[in-house]
């Protein structure tokens, strides 16, 4: 494991993040990720290699529903009470800004 | 305020029946508090009298109407600021969020509009659940009651607060990794982390979706065992929520003590070793010697890789939530005034300017765990240590039927005093972390009712769907 995460590291992660961070924050960033990695070194001792990993905290499979009124519905989604809470709307549909300006 | 001091959920119940008062002078008073005195605690984000006072006479009708009333009507209730209410506010303590107004009732709170609870209010948290102090929140700082110099916890620390302050009769929190029980074990009440899948997480604003758990902060063991009843049970709106639980649940508050006396209790070794404050390791000790008195039989367990689960979860949350978080891009749910621009753009100066420190930092540590590269390194690996720390419960609860635990390793920290030091703030939560990445329930019960000093709890941990076991022996307890 590396445990360092540099300059140019942190800007790729933050792009794929699509989070602005302003050059106060790299710089705390950088150092307390360095910390966080490297404890996280403690994990590397441990052989795991005939494990499972454990993918959540359920061991349901295939749930499913209606997608009903009964069950939230459309009222309830982007159509109904969803779309009256979007910042921008028009016609029940979400606004956003251009793709282009 | 007298009347306020000696409410529990089932008092509460006792005064509103036999109409020593009402329920409408109980939320009265409960707002009159709130506005003397929560300007120095900061346990709400918002308060929402209106509606309170309306649902408190609609119970006052019921009540001199003679109607059968569920358990908690009338019940002046905190929740917690990431769990939807619809029409009021939802922040979950994020300036992202500062303007978002829910626009339906999760789950747990539909259950309880049925019951006829009041809500006072939202209570406030660590920035969408994110830390154990609520010095997270982009808001404000919630003050421990019990010395306001000191965190109430986190992240649920504004609903442990409130039913601390005798704001609330009682609270609703939720627990990713202790945010129930470590701000319940600091402010001297109950918190309970139920187990995964017992109840609704619709409609509460996500963190890490593999590990949140609604539960109850009460003032007693029984209280949380009425407040569980009420939210417990499937939601077919949470594929997670498990649908054959039947009553399970029903006689959760009447545990027998002929039950209880049958339990074994295990020491878990490693959760007794040094580096926790001697006050509280006095305080477990005391815990368990009043228990032995019930006679219950104790036991040794080990846990072999607890030394792990710290950085396993610190691995899988930010994981979780770097996914959880990406919806809140600052077009669908709130837009931050003055930062317009073309769509990718609005992204990211949205998102810059929403979040605060502890969600940067998760969201580019789980951008990391997951990216080409590292995943196998990281979140691979953890998940793996993941299924190591759940095996190691399921092998000791082959020997007892509940592990007994302190919450944290010290009680109350001062305010700031780890605020700068992320793995030192991470580090309160090494003895409520492990079981959670298994799915196990837990709760935090005060040693003391009434103590000297800042309040420890301790905690008790079952085995899945087992609530009983652990709230039957805190019930027992506090009788002692």
């Amino acid at each position: 494991m590396s445990s360092a995460i540099g300059k140019r590291e942190l800007e790729h992660l933050a792009k794929l993040a699509r989070i602005e961070l302003d050059p106060g924050e790299e710089e705390r960033l950088i150092k307390d990720l360095a910390a966080i990695l490297g404890y996280f070194s403690e994990l590397q001792s441990l052989d795991t290699a005939n494990v499972e990993p454990m993918p959540g905290g359920t061991d349901l499979r295939n749930i499913f529903r209606a997608d009903g009124g009964e069950n939230g519905g459309a009222e309830n989604t982007n159509r109904g009470a969803g779309a009256d809470a979007f910042p921008e709307s028009q016609d029940g549909y979400l606004k956003t800004p251009p793709v282009f300006e | 305020m007298d009347l306020l001091r000696n409410l529990t959920i089932t008092s509460f119940r006792d005064g509103l029946l036999e109409k020593r008062f009402s329920a409408l002078e109980v939320a009265q008073a409960s707002f009159r508090h709130i506005r003397e005195h929560d300007g120095e605690i900061g346990a709400f984000l918002s308060t929402a009298e209106e509606s309170a006072l309306r649902e408190a006479e609609v119970v006052d009708l019921a009540v001199a109407g003679g109607e059968n009333l569920p358990p908690l009507a009338g019940v002046p209730l905190a929740i917690k600021d990431n769990i939807l209410i619809e029409g009021l506010p939802a922040t979950a303590a994020s300036k992202m969020l500062e303007s978002y107004i829910a626009a339906y009732d999760a789950g747990v709170i539909r259950k309880l509009k049925a019951e006829r609870a009041v809500f006072l209010g939202k209570a406030n948290l660590d920035e969408f659940a994110m830390g154990s102090s609520t010095e997270n929140s982009a808001f404000k700082t919630t003050r421990n009651p019990h010395d306001t110099t000191r965190v109430a916890g986190g992240s649920s620390g504004g609903s442990a607060a409130a039913v601390a302050a005798h704001f609330a009769v009682a609270a609703l929190g939720s627990d990713t990794g202790g945010s129930i029980r470590l701000p319940a074990s600091f402010c001297g009440v109950v918190g309970l982390s139920p187990t995964y899948g017992a109840v609704s997480r619709s409609g509460v604003i996500a963190m890490a979706s593999s590990l949140d758990q609604v539960g109850p902060i009460t003032k007693t063991v029984e209280d949380a065992a009425v407040l569980f009843r009420a939210i417990a049970g499937h939601d077919p709106l949470d594929a997670t929520s498990r649908p054959d639980l039947g009553d399970l649940y029903r006689t959760i508050d009447q545990p027998k003590l002929e039950d209880v006396r049958q339990l074994t209790v295990g020491l878990p070794e490693e959760y007794f070793e040094s580096g926790t404050d001697p006050a509280v390791t006095k305080a477990v000790e005391r815990a368990i010697e009043k228990l032995k008195g019930l006679g219950l039989r104790f036991k040794k367990v080990s846990l072999p890789h607890t030394k792990y689960a710290l950085a396993a979860y610190y691995i899988i949350v930010p994981a979780e939530v770097s996914s959880n978080l990406a919806r809140f891009d600052g077009i669908r749910y709130a837009r931050l005034a003055g930062r317009s621009g073309a769509l990718a753009e609005t992204y990211f100066r949205q998102k810059g300017a929403g979040f605060g420190a502890e969600s940067k930092r998760r969201i580019i540590l789980g951008t990391f765990v997951l990216s080409s590269g590292y995943y196998d390194a990281y979140y691979d690996k953890a998940q793996r240590v993941r299924t190591l720390i759940k095996h190691d419960f399921d092998e000791a609860f082959r020997g007892v039927d509940v592990m007994l635990t302190p919450v944290a390793p010290s009680p109350a920290f001062k305010i700031g005093e780890r605020a700068n030091d992320p793995l030192a703030m991470y580090l309160a939560d090494i003895f409520t972390i492990p079981l959670k990445l298994g799915g196990f329930p837990a709760v935090s019960i005060p040693v003391d009712r009434e103590s000297e000093g800042l309040p420890i709890g301790f905690q008790l941990i079952g085995r899945k769907w087992r609530e009983a076991d652990i709230l039957g022996i805190g019930q027992f307890y506090e009788r002692i």
